[in-house]
């Protein structure tokens, strides 16, 4: 297209998820024309096909219910179905079946396969160790993401915790990571109007308590709805922490030590499920499958937003559409370059290629796409990029997960995936020398920690061990029951199960990284558009290490006083697994994926600026999680929706200049 | 389910007594209800013997033909002519004249009892008229609408959960409303669930009365959908002439309008809360006319006209049951036309399909037997949804759904968009309106209605 | 017993199946087959049962239900479960871990391979989930007092009270199983 015609957008914005949605609808409301370009199938008319998915899905995974991708039948060679290649499919995406696996299952490819090293070749299996300056690298980035109308976030749990104070001042409070280009103040206008578009239940009352480690509410502030109860396991855990105190570091953390004790108490969550008819949509009914899908959309999603945007009647929204180049013509973005993909009715693909043109563009696929398509941009040779910071700074929140038997039922499996967490931890001195973390009080048992379920009824029906509980009969041997005794010992376990899951303030560091999966100017690997894909360095640093090390103190310390047992148990040689200072640790992805294009002052040092407008392109956004420059504590959904309501304000106002 | 069993095998024994040589040898419970011609709501359903030795099936298609038989009887008086104090009058016969003004339209409409403010509704005050309507209101006239300002509030174009409109084969929107009887207005009104306020002040459980076999009728709720039709095919309609109101929309936007239109009734779902169905019963009938089965357009035996499909479009070029695209706008003629599809969702349950083929044949030969000009002739049952586990007027306990049979039931004009058989989302009455609840999330009995107050 | 496997069981094989199902897992027969059964698990399992192993598997594990059933003096739905599943023995026969299979289709929705066991700290691999229904029907969740992910027949706020007894979602625990 000739660059004299006039753009056919006021913006074009790719990627039809939480950011983009949001500001598609922005500026649907002020009259712009906007056309997303959303790389998977649609939005579906009902829900009726994912949740089929999810029934018939071996194993629930996050992915589950999407356009499917592993098979529905299992065997002992592949448990979990048959996965595809990615380098078949037209919108490989990240998940979570496929972690561990090489490029012929990940559509990342990591750094250090892990079947490539780990299994197989080594025995007795071992961790990966630390490296000179103490780092692990070559670890699994373990996190998971959508493409399809809607995104990663139809899967989020609904969590919508807003940041601390000290989280976006982390450098200039303790020395560590960098700050945040905004201030809280600005954040706590624009966490309101995500607060409202989300439909967040809460109550500022009951997060009172947390005022000690710098949640502060502006004076009056009230949530859209009021607050989800807390289920029967948060009062256990809440009762039974009652008085705990626990130190800031441990000894012999290096850099120093933080001796103050905290107060461990619980509190409920905000989130994003509706406490109260909201939006034409049901109130919670506490299906316990926030993560993967609400059946009845109680829990927003970025549908919701997607069809308000659609109403204004000046969003337009082209499926199946891949962006593969962004042109720029010195310091201006020209235009998008496109495939079209379908399959015919024998399902072979193809593939069409388009353009398009807008005034502004805007990269809102994901943070690891959005870097992806930045580096992929002008023959590879990437844009955007004068401060080298385009896919580096990769963080996630790891996630340990630890869980125990309470010593009294206290009936997990029931409500939302989480309504309560102990957010009391999150601040203190302790951020000079290791990260902080949040800890999340799972309502589903088992389930996350080893599959319950399905584990512990067939270790009792087929008289196995594998969840570490059936350890009742002679000598320590497990029983194989039948019938009602079979049930009732069932009974007494499920409902005395429970998980707390950490998530750690991870260091943005230079070497995690995405970048393209070529070798000398050629694509190693590609997908079925021949688009090369996403490789990935990532690694954990001491400070990070040394937060499992707390966490995992701190759930005992939890678990001894509530009389609960503990069952945490850590593998060796799989990926996810390390040793720090001779303990075994497992990390899960939250799926909170930031810092790929971070945000910051100035274009040395950032790729984004405050409004997440690119510091080289001024007629380009960048936007989603991948901008924040360091993960905080909270996780990010609410946070990275705020940030898109000032993107969408500093569009608007560009575009009226 | 005990006090089913209960009732079915007092009757088994009650009948083998009176008759002690006939056996039943049909499905039809031969010495049970049947639909007749009366002016009487039937206050729940009635039960005939069961075939001995029954096997599941024809236990389930027994029963599901009482409940389709009480569906028919309740169809049959709701549309019955009333009389001056607003019940079937007994001098009248339905569909004597062709078409006739019905009970459940003289039912008090939810717009007038959820008023602004919170303020008190009664059952026989005056109709709430908007400002763009008073021009063109005359008193009696039906007022179909969208229902105040407040976001929960569902809009009468669109399908539940603001999934989206109906539009017909001439671009215009399918309008909904929704009313309720005496009995369960006066419930509202004298719990204070018609506001937000009475709701919060509410201590107790929602539990609406239910009707019993001797009568009267417990709480009834009906929703209708309506077409706007041409006068020359009046004859083959129950229909109106009603005021079509749209309130102004910020997003979309477009203005507030109200015009006169002639509406057909294409579509009634009647729930009622009775002592066999503490999770009420669910009874929805649909216009003849209205669309083809899957099987039918798979064979290609289509008629020459249905309400919302096009007979001469097929295939790739007009996909089945797509939600129209947004945004959606009730005030316009629309380009985009519903091309809707009647999809099986009684695999497995095909009893349901038996049962309500036989009954319409029956109510048929009624209601024509009244008048061949009869509108009523051109409406059947769907099926009629019925919790297979319940308690006298409350659930069993452990089984809050009753285990509904048929598994999945939906009025195509009502919800197009989820004919399928996956638990939890596919149209279920019961499952779905579970999920119902007040303002403030307290559980509503079934109703969503409650949810409207302000 | 045996019946050719193109025509549908009959009803009093699918209640002997139903009957058997109940004392296996422990759960009231009101449970497994209700007087009305719309939703007819039974027949989907018994059907896909025997569509795995073959009908004489099948007949043969009825057989030896059925024989129980009909001993004097009585014996209890436990001593009947303990029996079938071998529970007493090391190592359970062909026949046992098909009982096994048949307890984990009703507890979980899908089918086991019978005698494939897990390992390693994780369960053994399902072939299928049998149908969407068969797992928002499954029991499970029953003996958690709960749910199916996925599928609450609950209302707002059911989460923060504690739930109905073990009794209501069907174990029938008057005869106290023992643990």
């Amino acid at each position: 297209m000739s660059s004299n015609a006039s753009p056919q957008y006021d913006a074009v914005i790719i990627g039809a998820g939480v950011s983009g949605n949001l500001i598609a609808k922005q500026l649907g409301l002020a009259g712009k024309k906007v056309l997303i370009l959303e790389a998977g199938l649609a939005v579906p008319d009902s829900r009726e096909e994912y949740m089929n998915n999810f029934y018939l899905a071996l194993a629930k995974t996050p992915e589950s219910p999407y356009p499917a991708l592993a098979g529905r039948t299992g065997s002992e060679k592949n448990p979990v179905g048959v996965l595809p290649d990615p380098s078949t499919l037209p919108t490989p995406r990240a998940t979570v079946l496929s972690i561990g696996k090489g490029p012929d299952v990940s559509y990342l490819v990591q750094a250090q396969p892990w079947s490539e090293t780990h299994q197989g070749s080594q025995e007795p299996p071992q961790n990966p160790q630390p490296d000179a300056n103490g780092n692990v690298p070559g670890l699994q980035f373990s996190s998971t993401f959508e493409r399809n109308g809607g995104g990663t976030s139809w899967h989020w749990l609904g969590t919508s915790l807003r940041e601390l104070e000290n989280d976006i001042k982390l450098q200039t409070k303790y020395g560590h990571g960098v700050d945040w280009p905004i201030t809280y103040t600005e954040l706590q206008q624009l966490w309101a109007l995500a607060e409202k578009e989300i439909g967040v239940s809460a109550s500022t009352e009951e997060q009172q308590p947390l005022e000690v480690v710098g949640l502060v509410y502006p004076p009056g502030y009230e949530y859209p709805m009021q607050s989800i109860p807390m289920s029967t396991v948060d009062q256990a855990v809440s009762s039974g922490v009652a008085g705990l105190q626990v130190p800031g570091t441990l000894p012999d953390t290096p850099g120093g030590s933080d001796p103050t004790m905290y107060n461990v108490f619980v509190t409920p969550t905000p989130a994003g499920r509706n406490s109260e008819p909201y939006d034409d949509r049901r109130v919670c009914a506490g299906n316990t499958n926030c993560i993967p899908i609400c059946p009845i959309q109680a829990k927003w999603d970025p549908t919701v937003t997607l069809g308000k945007a659609l109403d204004t009647g000046n969003v337009t929204v082209s499926y199946q559409s891949v962006a593969y180049n962004v042109a720029v013509d010195g310091t201006n973005a020209t235009r998008v370059d496109y495939y079209v993909w379908s399959r015919d009715a024998n399902g072979n693909l193809s593939k069409v290629s388009k353009s398009v043109t807008g005034k502004i563009y805007v990269l809102a696929c994901h943070a690891i796409e959005n870097a992806k398509l930045l580096l992929l941009s002008n023959n590879m040779q990437g844009i955007a990029n004068s401060s080298d910071q385009v896919g580096r700074n990769l963080m996630d929140h790891p996630l340990y997960l630890t869980w125990a038997l309470a010593p009294e039922p206290l009936f997990g499996y029931r409500g939302p995936l989480a309504t309560s967490g102990i957010e009391s931890l999150r601040d203190g001195e302790f951020r000079k020398y290791r990260s902080s973390f949040r800890m999340e009080i799972g309502n589903e048992g088992w389930n996350f920690s080893k599959g319950d379920p399905y584990t512990s009824a067939m270790d009792f029906i087929q008289g196995t061990n594998n969840t570490g509980t059936n350890d009742g009969g002679p000598n320590g041997t497990p029983q194989r029951l039948a019938g009602v005794q079979l049930a009732e010992k069932l009974n007494n376990i499920y409902t005395r199960q429970f998980r707390i899951a950490c998530m750690f303030d991870q260091s943005p560091l230079a070497e995690n990284r995405v970048t393209l999966d070529i070798t000398n100017g050629k694509p190693n690997n590609v997908d079925g558009l021949g688009i090369p894909r996403p490789k990935v360095d990532y690694g954990l640093d001491p400070y990070t290490m040394e937060g499992f090390r707390m966490a995992a103190y701190v759930c005992s310390q939890v678990y001894q006083k509530m009389g609960a047992k503990e069952f945490t148990a850590n593998g060796v040689g799989g990926a996810g697994d390390f040793t720090y200072r001779g303990v075994n640790y497992h990390y899960y992805g939250a799926g909170h994926v930031v810092g790929t294009h971070r945000m910051g002052p100035e274009s040395g040092s950032s790729v984004v600026d405050a409004s997440q407008r690119s510091h080289d392109i001024p007629n380009m956004w960048i936007v989603g999680s991948g901008s924040f420059p360091t993960v905080c504590t909270a996780n990010p959904t609410l946070t990275l929706m705020a940030l898109a309501f000032k993107s969408a304000d500093s569009i608007i106002a560009a575009l009226n200049t | 389910m005990k006090k089913i069993v209960t009732i079915i095998l007092l009757t088994v024994v009650a009948v083998t007594m009176v008759i002690m040589t006939s056996i039943p040898t049909t499905m039809a419970t031969v010495d049970g209800p049947e639909i007749s011609l009366s002016p009487n709501i039937p206050g729940d359903a009635t039960f005939g013997a069961l075939p001995p030795n029954a096997t599941n099936e024809q236990k389930l298609l027994a029963i599901q033909g009482d409940f389709d038989i009480y569906s028919w009887n309740t169809f049959i008086a709701l549309n019955w002519p009333p009389g001056p104090d607003g019940n079937g009058d007994p001098n009248k016969k339905i569909g004597q004249n062709g078409d006739n003004d019905t009970v459940w339209e003289h039912y008090r409409d939810i717009a007038d009892i959820f008023l602004p403010g919170g303020a008190t509704p009664s059952y026989n005050g005056p109709v709430s008229v908007p400002t763009q309507c008073k021009a063109s209101y005359k008193p009696g006239m039906r007022i179909i609408s969208q229902v105040g300002k407040t976001p929960t509030v569902l809009t009468e174009f669109s399908q539940p959960f603001n999934t989206g409109p109906i539009i017909d084969q001439n671009g215009n929107y399918t309008r909904f409303e929704i009313l309720v009887n005496k009995p369960m207005f006066d419930y509202i009104l004298a719990n204070n669930l018609y506001s937000k306020a009475g709701q919060k002040a509410f201590t107790g459980e929602v539990a609406f009365p239910c009707g019993g076999p001797t009568g009267p009728e417990g709480a009834i709720m009906v929703k209708s959908a309506w077409k706007v039709i041409s006068v020359a095919d009046k004859a083959r309609f129950h229909t109106q002439t009603v005021l079509v109101y749209s309130p102004a929309s910020q997003n979309p936007k477009y203005a507030a309008s109200c015009s006169p239109k002639l509406m057909g009734l294409v579509g009634l779902h009647i729930g009622h809360k009775t002592d066999s169905a503490s999770q009420w019963l669910w009874s929805t009938f649909e216009h003849v006319d209205n669309v083809p089965t899957e099987a039918d357009v798979a064979s290609g035996k289509l008629k020459a006209k249905y309400n919302y499909y096009n007979p001469k479009c097929s295939g790739a070029k007009c996909p089945p049951n797509q939600i129209p695209p947004r945004p959606w706008n009730p005030t316009k003629v629309s380009m985009f036309h519903s091309q809707v599809v009647r999809m099986n969702m009684f695999k497995g349950n095909e009893f349901a399909f038996t049962s309500a083929d036989a009954r319409n044949a029956d109510a048929l030969k009624l209601l024509l037997g009244v008048s061949s000009k009869s509108v009523w002739q051109n409406y059947e049952l769907i099926s009629t949804m019925w919790p297979t586990n319940t308690g006298k007027c409350q659930a069993t306990p452990g089984d809050p759904l009753g285990t509904p049979a048929p598994n999945f039931l939906a009025n195509t004009t009502l919800e197009t968009y989820i004919q399928g058989m996956v638990p939890n989302v596919s149209s279920n009455c019961i499952e779905c309106h579970n999920n119902a609840t007040m303002t403030n999330a307290k559980a509503s009995d079934f109703t969503y209605i409650l949810q409207r107050a302000q | 017993m045996s019946t050719n496997p193109s025509t549908p069981p009959s009803e009093s094989t699918l209640q002997a199946f139903a009957d058997m199902s109940a004392a296996l897992t422990g759960f009231q027969s009101s449970f497994i087959r209700p007087f009305l059964d719309p939703v007819n698990l039974s027949g989907t399992f018994y059907q896909f049962a025997v569509s795995q192993v073959g009908q004489p598997r099948m007949d043969a594990l009825m057989g030896t239900f059925a024989s129980l059933s009909n001993q004097t003096p009585k014996l209890t739905s436990q001593q009947i479960a303990d029996t079938l599943l071998e529970t007493a023995l090391d190592a359970p026969s062909l026949q046992a871990q098909l009982a096994q299979s048949i307890v984990a289709m009703w507890y979980l929705g899908s089918w086991y391979v019978p005698g494939v066991l897990g390992g390693g700290g994780f369960g053994p691999p399902a072939l299928q989930v049998i149908s969407s229904q068969a797992y928002t029907k499954s029991l499970a969740w029953n003996l958690a007092q709960s749910h199916p992910m996925g599928f609450s027949a609950f209302t707002f706020g059911y989460w923060s009270q504690q739930p109905a007894s073990l009794q209501t979602f069907g174990v029938d625990t008057s005869n106290g199983g023992g643990q």
